[in-house]
């Protein structure tokens, strides 16, 4: 039986693979600044949702919710930033040297948290900066 | 250095921050709560785009694919919430789910007809094993046994 985590995370890259597709589909006919508009919007049901599932207890953790909202805005801005890079740099140097985004946090669970990776996971994490890079090329 | 090189080295800080909040988040508040206030971060940035870029010569279809993306993403961060809230580490989630564009090559070739350039194949068996290999946690680190 796989762990918990691991359903949960590999049903996140299911989601955000099929975002993915979409956002390669949507991208080939509207603006950046226009998909992330209807990004937005779309967004709204899923979190109506989680607003019922949560019986309108939305704010048990001050914390939670402070980090949380910053989380969204630095997350907006990076796609802000993203978009401008693409519109002045070259898509094909731009997508690989921002998809190492992960990297960073990696090194700062690492630093901050304090979480430990085993030998194992640390070669998977190398090789998954090295295909992400690929993948985005 | 040249201002894209600037621009993508700060969406790599600001995304790279954004993985460690998700872990530390979860700590506090569930997987609904976290989508639900990450979604509102998202929201203060709406009036700005709605300042920038006009709707108006847009059709249903561009809507659909528009929020359906929005929708994805979002089914897809509340399951990497719920995974970190599981006792998922950060530095194994966050890149262990970077790895849709693997979904997304493989997608784009079976809908759209796109061609997988061997290169292109390379990444995807890369990914494959890099995504077996992160997953191989060992048993006492996986602390938490909390609802998302």
């Amino acid at each position: 039986m796989l762990p918990k985590w691991l359903v949960y995370a590999l049903l996140s890259t299911l989601w955000w693979g099929v975002f993915g597709f979409l956002g390669k589909v949507g991208a080939d006919r509207i603006s950046p600044a226009q998909m992330q508009i209807f990004f937005t919007i779309g967004m709204v049901p899923v979190a109506i949702v989680c607003v019922l599932r949560l019986h309108f207890k939305i704010a048990t953790s001050k914390r939670g919710v402070f980090y949380s909202v910053g989380m969204g805005i630095f997350a907006a801005l990076g796609s802000l930033a993203f978009f401008g890079a693409m519109k002045i740099g070259r898509a094909s140097l731009v997508a690989p040297v921002t998809s190492l985004y992960p990297a960073l946090t990696v090194l700062l669970a690492l630093i901050i948290l304090k979480e430990k990776v085993n030998k194992v996971q640390a070669l998977g994490l190398v090789l998954a900066m090295g295909s992400i890079v690929i993948l985005s090329l | 250095m040249s201002q894209w090189v600037l621009l993508s080295l700060l969406a790599v800080v600001l995304w790279g921050i954004v993985g460690l909040l998700q872990k530390v988040t979860t700590n506090y508040i569930t997987a609904d709560a976290v989508l639900l206030w990450d979604r509102v971060g998202y929201l203060c940035l709406l009036p700005w785009l709605v300042a920038t870029a006009s709707l108006s010569h847009l059709g249903p279809r561009d809507f659909l694919i528009g929020t359906l993306d929005g929708i994805t993403n979002s089914l897809g961060a509340w399951f990497l919430y719920a995974s970190l809230r599981s006792g998922a580490k950060a530095s194994i989630a966050v890149p262990l789910t970077s790895l849709y564009p693997l979904l997304t090559v493989l997608m784009a070739m079976g809908f759209l007809g796109e061609k997988v350039r061997p290169l292109q194949w390379f990444g995807i068996a890369l990914a494959l094993v890099a995504g077996v290999l992160m997953s191989l946690e060992t048993p006492a680190a996986s602390q938490t046994e909390s609802g998302p």
